[in-house]
């Protein structure tokens, strides 16, 4: 290798490198801040249980508050999105999947700051949503910022970005792992090297920053021996596919929510405030429901904690508080909600299975754990994070194992009955459809006029087929675009359709009328698929109003599809 | 003369050996010589004695008297009200002395009393964070544990806490302190829930009634005790098996009594003990010179050095050797050790001092239930 070859390979190792520090070291600390903002939000507002007990001498206090808290919170968040956010919603993690899969324009840094901002909000008055997608947008902004840097790296904007998520996620949850394998399952993709490398450093740099710098607990901690009888696999394995029911309907209620609350509720700013309001008429009966539920997630995994019927209760009130609250507008993620209804579910399901099967089992800590991944990785598509997850927190494998049985059966059916995730749901509804893998969202995303020609022959709708004839064979063409005075296409000529016709025949009676056109939009992937049976030479674009702004020709198609392809390949399989 | 001459001495020495003490009796009419200490009792009481109480009287020449104390807040607030104060320092649990001060009882100690250490550290350096408050100087770390009469196991020992709620394995009466402190701790802590969410859970009616539960599961063999002597003799004295109890009555009892008894460190509950001085006493600068005298290091050090309690001051914990008559090592006693703080519970003061109210309603159910 040449001298300017190896000179090129320390500045992209080392410059990626440093990129994933910084950008690893600032979602970090940020993640950090934020999930501090949010306690302390939660104790000044009397929402954590630990604040309102601290106040119970005062129990009217305390009701009013529960009730006001999430509603004034849904208040200001509502405005907030409505006046500062440019997109006029809260930005979560399809918003980085986008930014990361494609180069188009991603939000700014200020709607960004606005987004997080409502979402503190959301999550410090209450509101019934979860803190991770804030986080990993946050992790995203950062990785945007990064991502405009002139570096001249390859893929800087996305590698950016999987390392902002990867050390927002590794500090969040003190898992460093999950945090790298998040990045790519969700956010990128794909799994090469190039990324893989700088995503390791970042999520490395969020661990040691919540671990050896600010000594975080971990999210949750459970003792657990060994699964005692192997036949407990199959009702893991059960439990999975019950989980991805479940998760079945919390899509539709979400979608449900959403429905009503634009139907119903005129002003957007005014939805999460009736959400809010809401969750706090609950709470008065259910404090359950209030935010994160970190106490309640602690209690479903002992023993005795809740009844049957109690589980019964809250599973269903936070399902639909969270449908409602995320539907309506609070700005915030549904992964924590899903990690709470699941391990409730778990231990209900736990609870349950000894009157259903009576034969031993190996306690409720493990069906809990199962439900709370089974249906956290329905929801967000993340089957190996979910795993790895387990595995980090409480360093069992054996819980780990009984965990992925029950993930796996749970993501075998959620795929085939919702879709991957939540955020291709969402991003299929604006139009960005991954179901069928990145390259066919990726040619979506590319408009084929892009590979539009202005060589091409045209005719006038006065002239003859002898002209047109004429000039075609001058062209060494065989098609013809016919366009009237105002340029708006009519048809086209092919010269095997006009070869024996009489040259005095006005050219339109002649022309074929119904053929393939491209529009504006038309994607480079749509193109693809209107070119089955097209037999011409190239394909006519048109604008809006039928007018004709260039042909594209059949080589053109081709070309584009095997750019973008070759492009996402190389992505793929590129070393460090 | 030869007769008369012994009477003249008698009397000399009479006159001589009365007037010093007149003089004292004189002074003690215009200034009090007697500083009232409200303490614990016990082998506690005279570690501080030993250390504090006595050179202190010896500096000074004010004699220090000591009324019994067992904890709370309610007794202070009675003695404020019956309107004779006689108490000047009380020797409090912090969560207490934090209540106490909210409610106005306490007088503020100026921190500037306080000595700095040997090398000249500053005294905020020196104590624990937290240690130096505007109405309470915190001074000493206790633990309560669980110690278990090592005759009543001849085979397997119990050694957590979990073992505590368990009669099957490890029968027997369990003594209790009759307050609502530690019980909900050690209630889930033997549910396998992790100290750092303790005070989260037991914030919640959930937290308390899984604690409840878990405590009907020995109701039956309780014997509750109020003194700090208590566990002790229920121990010895073969009528409880398991008991809680405050680490330096166990460490005396089995390091210079010989009682047959060991400590579970697992669980264990670490508070701290605070001096304070108590509102409306007439002689608020003398506690507060008790105070200064009492937090020194190397007298903070001697009572280390008789009772494992830990020294509130780096200086002081510095200090620790040897116990005074029995030469045993005294730091593997300490609450602090580093091998018993693996599991140890800090006792979160400020919920403790919120949540008198909801704890005592909690136990008086508890107990009707």
């Amino acid at each position: 290798m040449d001298r300017k070859g190896i000179q090129q390979i320390v500045y992209q190792i080392s410059t990626v490198t440093v990129l994933a520090i910084i950008v690893g070291t600032a979602a970090s600390l940020a993640a950090i801040g934020f999930v501090d903002a949010v306690h302390y939000l939660n104790d000044r507002l009397l929402i954590s249980p630990y604040a309102r007990v601290l106040a119970e001498d005062r129990p009217g206090f305390v009701a009013v508050a529960t009730l006001l808290v999430p509603a004034a919170g849904g208040l200001v968040v509502g405005l907030i999105v409505h006046f500062l956010v440019r997109e006029k919603r809260g930005l979560a993690p399809p918003d980085a999947i986008l930014a990361a899969q494609t180069s188009g324009p991603a939000p700014g840094f200020g709607s960004g700051l606005a987004s997080t901002l409502a979402a503190l909000i959301s999550l410090g008055s209450g509101a019934s949503v979860g803190q991770y997608g804030p986080l990993v947008y946050l992790g995203a902004m950062f990785g945007n910022l990064a991502g405009r840097l002139r570096l001249n790296l390859r893929h800087q904007r996305s590698i950016a970005i999987a390392c902002g998520v990867a050390a927002a996620i590794s500090t969040a949850f003190n898992a460093p792992i999950a945090g790298l394998v998040f990045a790519h399952e969700v956010i990128l993709r794909h799994y090469s090297l190039r990324a893989f490398a700088p995503v390791t450093v970042a999520a490395a740099t969020g661990y040691i920053i919540a671990n050896v710098i600010f000594d975080r607990p971990a999210l949750f901690l459970v003792s657990f021996d060994r699964v005692e009888h192997s036949y407990e696999f199959v009702f893991f394995a059960l439990e999975g596919v019950l989980c991805a029911g479940l998760a079945w309907v919390f899509m539709v209620l979400l979608k449900v929510s959403a429905n009503v609350a634009r139907r119903h509720i005129a002003l957007p700013w005014a939805r999460p405030a009736i959400a809010g309001l809401t969750v706090g008429l609950v709470a008065l009966w259910i404090p359950e429901v209030l935010g994160i539920g970190q106490e309640t997630l602690r209690f479903a995994t002992i023993e005795g904690a809740f009844g049957i019927g109690e589980l019964g209760l809250i599973i269903v009130a936070k399902l639909v508080l969270t449908a409602l609250c995320v539907g309506f507008g609070f700005v915030g993620g549904v992964f924590s909600p899903a990690l709470l209804i699941g391990i409730l579910f778990g231990a209900f399901y736990g609870l349950v299975l000894p009157y259903v099967a009576p034969v031993p089992h190996s306690g409720l800590v493990v069906y809990a754990i199962c439900g709370m991944m089974a249906l956290a990785s329905s929801v967000i598509g993340a089957p190996l994070t979910t795993i790895l997850i387990v595995f980090e927190l409480t360093r069992s494998y054996d819980l780990t194992i009984a965990a992925m049985v029950s993930v796996v059966f749970a993501n075998l059916i959620s795929y085939r009955v919702i879709g991957r995730s939540l955020f291709d749901l969402q991003l299929r509804a604006r139009g960005f459809d991954l179901s069928l893998g990145r390259d066919k969202a990726i040619l979506e995303t590319h408009r084929i006029r892009d590979y539009l020609s202005s060589v091409f022959t045209t005719a006038s709708d006065q002239d003859t087929v002898g002209t047109v004839r004429q000039r075609l064979v001058d062209d060494h063409r065989s098609e013809a675009m016919v366009l009237n005075r105002k340029g708006k296409l009519l048809g086209v000529v092919r010269l095997q359709g006009i070869v024996n016709s009489n040259a005095e025949t006005p050219v339109m009676d002649a022309a074929i009328r119904s053929f393939t056109t491209f529009g504006e939009d038309t994607s480079v992937w749509q193109s693809m698929e209107m070119l089955r049976g097209f037999l011409g030479e190239a394909v006519p674009l048109v604008d809006r109003s039928g007018r004709l702004m260039g042909v594209v020709p059949e080589e053109a198609v081709i070309r584009a599809y095997l750019e973008i392809v070759h492009d996402l390949r190389e992505e793929e399989n590129e070393a460090a | 003369m030869k007769q008369r001459s012994p009477a003249v001495f008698q009397w000399l020495v009479i006159v001589v050996l009365m007037f010093p003490a007149a003089s004292q009796a004189q002074s003690g009419s215009q200034e009090p010589e007697v500083l009232t200490v409200v303490t614990w009792g016990g082998a506690y009481e005279d570690s501080q004695r030993r250390a504090y109480f006595e050179p202190f009287t010896e500096a000074t020449g004010i004699d220090i008297e000591t009324v019994h104390y067992d904890g709370g807040v309610k007794v202070l607030r009675e003695h404020l009200a019956s309107g004779d104060v006689e108490w000047d320092v009380i020797d409090m649990i912090q969560s207490d002395a934090s209540a106490a001060c909210e409610e106005g009882l306490l007088d503020t100690i100026d921190s500037t009393i306080l000595a700095p250490a040997p090398d000249g550290t500053p005294a905020r350096e020196d104590f624990m964070e937290g240690a130096i408050h505007r109405c309470f100087i915190t001074q000493i770390v206790f633990s309560t544990v669980i110690a278990f009469d090592d005759r009543a196991f001849p085979g397997v020992k119990p050694d957590s806490v979990e073992d505590f709620f368990n009669l099957e394995a490890f029968p027997g009466k369990r003594a209790l302190r009759k307050s609502p402190v530690g019980l909900f701790e050690w209630a889930l802590l033997s549910l396998s829930v992790p100290r750092e969410q303790l005070y989260d859970l037991l914030s919640t009616r959930r937290g308390l009634e899984l604690a409840s539960r878990r405590l009907d599961d020995i109701r039956d063999a309780i014997i509750w005790w109020t003194r700090g002597d208590e566990p002790v003799e229920l121990l010895t004295s073969g009528q409880a098996t398991m008991a809680t109890g405050y680490n330096g009555r166990f460490f005396h009892a089995r390091a210079m009594e010989g009682a047959p008894l060991s400590v579970i460190w697992d669980g264990q509950l670490i508070g701290f003990n605070s001096w304070t001085i108590l509102r409306g006493t007439s002689q608020a600068d003398l506690a507060a010179d008790f105070i200064a005298f009492a937090t020194r290091a190397e007298n903070m050090a001697a009572q280390a050095n008789l009772i494992s309690y830990g020294p509130a001051r780096k200086s002081a914990q510095r200090r620790v050797g040897l116990h005074t008559d029995a030469g045993v090592p005294m730091r593997p006693y300490m609450p602090t050790a580093p091998s018993h703080m693996d599991s140890a519970v800090i006792r979160d003061h400020h919920w403790y001092s919120q949540t008198v109210e909801l704890r005592e309603q909690w136990f008086r159910e508890w107990l009707e239930r």
